[in-house]
């Protein structure tokens, strides 16, 4: 789970089935739910700091989204696919120079101060657009914020900035954090980023390194009668086969981010007390993308690539790395997303005689051992997945006569080599959508971008004609037209091939069947947990 | 042919030849058994063992083939553990024999370099190697090498200090010899016998060791090794249980047979010594 | 006690050459790492040129590799271990935290196989040869042949999922509020699996020792001496032939402290136990340099000063030591 942020995903429930539901147990029944008791979750990495608002990533949301909030999170049936939390209402302005939020009242800092439209402009202003690691891109443009009262801020932008993109940038980006305990000293350096302080319904409590992060109620959260627990204890459990041991010993009720791999799976929903959900990730969507070093001559042409694409067998992977929990790939939008996905692109068939037949067409004969060039091919190491495509990009490449030798390093190593060095010819990686193209996807295939910047286009593709699309869709305020110009390209990027998109895959969770209201929107897991509760 | 007697006098040390002759035979089956792709994809995941004919031990998360996985295996894994045994036998009798026979400040540098190796857990160093220069199968036998030559290299220098005074060197002296070609001449073939006393220790350790690296993910994914599967199948240790204790009982059953073997030389050694 | 004082000496200053040694060595290692403290960062985050720019500026990786060197080994003169960049806090106060549960863990273990190796070797070894012998040895040598992580996850499954007699992992029971005596109950309760998976790896080692250096006693002057002067089976065994076969070993735990907290690197990582060697290795992944040297350069004190106990046991325990000790 250590992995990257998403924004959300308006998901509408039921829409777009991303995920086959082999062994899903009946959600979200009329049930009252009961107060008190804790809750004992896995967690397999220990993030350092833990401010949302600095930090926009799963691993780090996962915990404090519980203790800091953001104006809106995601929703399963709400308009725009949000629902309020901070903010009870948005509006873009026509010129797409400013969105107004109007702020909920009488809500309380855990310190007791009130909140105010003030921590906001100062969340928004000195971390969001300085220092968030997505909030650099997306508030790039955000001039001043103005409060006319202490509930209502105004985001005025220097250029148009399209309010459908704040709008699904709004669950992952915008972490408020109070002002009265950051304007002094360096943002950085302050204690509440491994201590935070937020408005949420559960307060930071103690952090034992290596062993466990302790929350507790906020008994002055706005929701009524919320939260129902008393305290989530995330238990560091560092080995991937220690969640499943521990659910079944009981020492834990949920494992959250599959935890528990995808091939226990199918053995663990048979045990008596436990259920595995596959709902309530449905914003949280990881691509599985083969990505493309175009400096090397023979991956220039555009043969070659479609000849890779025609020698992955989508389905497989879906089947049998995924085990079924996953989606095969068009291109670069996934299929659950409700916005912005088309289904009308080129497509390429599992076919090895056609894949062999291109390369023989772009020259690449095979030579006396069978053999027409050999490649570099590093799988990301952050999934079990990533790894396991990688053994299995190499037997395909294998069936079609290209040698791929899998070089295989920890994330470091790879992310250097990868996004710096450039020192691979495949790699295997797992980007993620954020619910809008232009967060964290338009990057991949984007030309000009420096050494350096992780998950983007470091394989040296350049096309002008993507490059003259992507820039005048981030100007483009009209919501209609800008969706339309996304939809061109996916058709593009699929037809050229800059990266080959071969699934789609979110994430199970497994708990015990006394854990109430798990899975009731589509970012469930890096959601506040105000309404979950546990049963006797 | 008296030494074979010797070896071969206790059950322990026929067990442990048997093993390691079995052993070898799997290893150069294993391209002619199964050419071709040991890791190539041969039939739907996860078959259990004993299912199908054509796939004896089954399948794993890829639908490859345990049995051809498992030949292949033994041939990656003696490899690594006779290529690291060597380098650090080699690397350690060199230094161990320097030191012993140069004494003064070469020998209380060397010695000092050595402590600072032993001080270090090699495990650790073993693993920070390998994520730094990045797994394949040399840089774990290298990585693995680091850490094991300390031992062979104490070794090696007492037996230097115990016989550098013995006649046939003080007459190399005399002679005229180089000290150096003395040393490599006279000295390091007295001391290699103790020294390689220490290779079964050392063959085993690699194995293991490089089994715990690729539990950490620090394996070379091109090669299939015992390790490698052990770390692979504990995932699903409980669903398909064979795919760890295939791999394991075969990696048991060789540190088993090296070890085994490895004594049964040094007591027969031991049993000449007190013969003559 | 001169004598023990002036190997203290000697050990002492030989001991910061080899710190020394182990320092700049580690550094230079992970200076040839490829990605830096901020390239394990991102992994995690993303962002773009600028922010990652501002990050290496921060955690003053933008110095060349001398400077942070040089400035590494100017604080270590004023015993400042410097600041973990993960972390984000003094890398004395992460290691301190960590070390007492390895000390406990590498303690235990190393009784464990200690104490139960050497009995089990005294058993084997009294009869060389015998049934029990040859099968105390072989199966002692099983146990060395299965990984640690995998004999780990199968003791798990067995007494804490099936049995549900011990806890899965962790040091203890989370946020349990226990004091004292029940606490350190607790604490035992969840060592008991990890202590076992480490402790039986290193069994045969101990019992093989023994049992060699008691095979090599029976056939030594003072024990014929003994038989003829008509002890008893039993007191041979122990008072005579066990007591000499025992110095060696001691020696050996000495030795193997350092490969201990090795193997300690992958039991803490399948049984949750936050102790070094896992940190050990969170800090290699994060490429977090510093603390690597801060935990290597801890784990060697361990290492020496363990040594130095043992030396110095050594030359109580066996009078021969003064005389050979000028070539140790």
């Amino acid at each position: 789970m250590s992995e990257l942020t998403i924004s959300r995903r308006g998901l509408l429930a039921g829409s777009a089935l991303l995920l086959a539901s082999t062994a899903l147990p009946a959600i979200g029944f009329a049930q009252t739910p009961k107060k008190g008791g804790r809750l004992i979750v896995a967690a397999d990495s220990e993030p350092r700091n833990l401010n949302p608002a600095i930090v926009a990533s799963n691993g780090v949301f996962f915990i404090s989204s519980k203790i800091v909030e953001t104006l809106a999170e995601a929703s399963f049936d709400g308009k725009d696919g949000l629902q309020p939390r901070l903010a009870l209402s948005w509006e873009g302005a026509a010129d797409g120079l400013s969105v107004t939020f109007k702020l909920r009242d009488g809500v309380k800092w855990h310190d007791g101060k009130p909140f105010t439209s003030a921590d906001v402009a100062f969340s928004a202003l000195q971390i969001w657009k300085p220092l968030q690691n997505l909030g650099r891109t997306v508030f790039k443009d955000l001039a001043a914020v103005d409060t006319p009262d202490d509930l209502t801020a105004v985001f005025k932008f220097a250029k148009p900035t399209p309010f459908q993109l704040i709008r699904n940038a709004l669950p992952a980006l915008s972490s408020v954090v109070p002002k009265h305990l950051y304007e002094v000293g360096k943002i950085e350096d302050n204690p509440a980023n491994n201590a935070p302080v937020g408005t949420g319904p559960f307060k930071f409590a103690e952090y034992k390194a290596g062993q466990y992060y302790r929350l507790t109620r906020n008994d002055a959260y706005w929701g009524k009668d919320e939260p129902y627990l008393d305290e989530i204890v995330y238990q560091v459990l560092p080995d991937r086969t220690s969640a499943a041991a521990a659910l079944e010993a009981e020492e834990i009720q949920l494992a959250a981010f599959s935890a528990v791999p995808l091939a226990d799976l199918d053995r663990i929903s048979k045990v008596p007390g436990l259920k595995v959900i596959t709902k309530g990730y449905e914003g949280l969507t990881y691509q599985l993308v083969v990505e493309i070093n175009h400096r090397r001559k023979e991956l220039a042409d555009l043969k070659v690539r479609q000849a890779i694409a025609h020698a992955i067998d989508k389905d497989f992977v879906v089947k049998t790395i995924f085990l079924g929990y996953a989606a095969t790939a068009t291109g670069p939008v996934p299929k659950n997303d409700p916005q912005f996905y088309t289904a009308d692109v080129p497509t390429y068939s599992f076919d090895v005689a056609k894949a062999n037949a291109l390369l023989d067409e772009a020259g690449y004969k095979r030579a006396d051992d069978g053999k027409r060039f050999a490649l570099k091919l590093l799988p990301a190491p952050y999934f079990n997945e990533t790894k396991q495509f990688g053994d299995y990009l190499r037997q395909a490449l294998a069936a079609i006569g290209i040698d791929a030798q899998i070089v295989n390093n920890d994330s470091a190593a790879h992310i250097r080599a990868v996004y710096t060095d450039h020192a691979f010819d495949l790699a295997v990686g797992p980007p993620v959508f954020r619910g809008d193209p232009a967060i964290s996807t338009t990057i991949l295939v984007q030309s000009g971008i420096p050494d350096g910047v992780p998950f983007s286009n470091q394989g040296g593709y350049k096309n002008a004609e993507l490059d003259a699309l992507i820039a005048k869709a981030s100007e483009t305020l009209d919501t209609a037209t800008r969706t339309e110009l996304y939809k061109d390209f996916q058709k593009k990027v699929a037809a050229d091939l800059p990266l080959i998109n071969v699934a789609e895959w979110s994430f199970i969770s497994v708990a015990r069947d006394t854990v109430g209201n798990i899975a009731n929107n589509p970012r469930w897991a890096v959601s506040n947990w105000a309404d979950t509760y546990l049963e006797s | 042919m008296s030494r074979l007697c010797h070896f071969f006098r206790t059950p322990e040390a026929i067990a442990g030849a048997s093993i390691l002759a079995l052993l070898v035979v799997v290893a150069l089956a294993a391209p002619l058994l199964f050419s071709g792709d040991s890791q190539a994809i041969a039939g739907p995941a996860l078959l259990p063992p004993f299912q199908d004919w054509s796939l004896p031990l089954g399948t794993d998360r890829l639908g490859r083939d345990v049995l051809a996985e498992l030949f292949h295996g033994a041939r990656t894994s003696l490899a690594v553990g006779l290529a690291a045994a060597a380098a650090a036998l080699l690397i350690g009798s060199i230094i161990g024999t320097l030191a012993g026979f140069a004494g003064g400040l070469v020998d209380e540098v060397l010695m000092r370099i050595t402590d600072a190796f032993q001080t270090v857990p090699s495990f650790l160093l073993a693993l920070a190697f390998v994520s730094i220069v990045g797994p394949s199968l040399g840089v774990v036998v290298a990585a693995i090498a680091l850490g094991a030559w300390t031992g062979p290299a104490r070794v090696a220098r007492a037996e230097v200090l115990s016989i550098r005074e013995r006649d046939y060197v003080a007459g190399a002296r005399v002679l005229g010899m180089h000290p150096l070609e003395i040393a490599f001449r006279e000295v390091l073939p007295n001391v290699l016998p103790s020294v390689l006393a220490l290779s079964s220790v050392i063959v085993a350790a690699a194995i293991l060791t490089e089994a715990a690296l690729s539990f950490l993910g620090l394996g070379d994914p091109n090669r299939v090794t015992w390790g490698g599967m052990i770390a692979e199948g504990r995932t699903v240790l409980r669903t398909a249980p064979f795919l760890s204790v295939v791999p394991g009982i075969a990696l048991v059953l060789t540190v088993l047979g090296v070890y085994l073997a490895g004594e049964g030389v040094v007591e027969s050694a031991a049993a000449r010594r007190s013969l003559s | 006690m001169t004598r023990a004082l002036r190997l203290l000496r000697r050990r002492l200053v030989g001991s910061v050459f080899v710190l020394l040694i182990v320092i700049i060595g580690s550094f230079l290692l992970l200076e040839a790492a490829p990605g830096d403290a901020v390239d394990a960062y991102i992994v995690s985050t993303g962002g773009d040129a600028g922010m990652i720019e501002l990050l290496r500026h921060r955690w003053g990786l933008d110095q060349s590799e001398l400077t942070r060197l040089a400035n590494y080994l100017w604080a270590l003169l004023h015993l400042d271990l410097g600041q973990s960049v993960t972390f984000s806090r003094a890398i004395r106060d992460v290691i301190l935290e960590r070390l007492p549960t390895t000390l406990i863990l590498m303690g235990s273990a190393t009784a464990l196989s200690f104490g139960l190796g050497s009995t089990l070797g005294v058993y084997a070894g009294a009869r060389p040869g015998s049934f029990r012998d040859r099968f105390l040895s072989i199966g002692s040598l099983a146990l060395y042949a299965v990984p640690g992580f995998w004999l780990g996850l199968v003791l798990i499954v067995i007494f804490a999922v099936d049995l549900r007699w011990l806890p899965v992992g962790g040091i203890e029971t989370i946020a349990s509020g226990k004091t004292g005596l029940a606490r350190a109950a607790d604490i035992a309760t969840h060592l008991v699996l990890p202590v076992s998976a480490l402790g039986f790896i290193y069994l045969a080692l101990y019992l093989r020792m023994m049992r060699a250096g008691m095979a090599e006693a029976w056939r030594q002057d003072f024990v014929l001496a003994a038989r003829a002067r008509g002890l008893r089976q039993r007191r041979i065994v122990l008072a005579h032939v066990a007591r000499n076969a025992l110095l060696p070993l001691v020696t050996m735990l000495g030795l193997q402290s350092a490969q201990m907290l090795g193997g300690s690197v992958v039991i803490e990582s399948v049984f949750a136990v936050p102790g070094l060697g896992r940190l050990a290795q969170e800090a290699v992944a994060g490429r977090d340099t510093p603390l690597l040297l801060g935990i290597i350069l801890v784990s060697a004190v361990v290492v020496v000063v363990i040594n130095l106990l043992v030396d110095l046991a050594y030359a109580v325990l066996d009078p021969r030591v003064g005389a050979s000790e000028g070539s140790a």
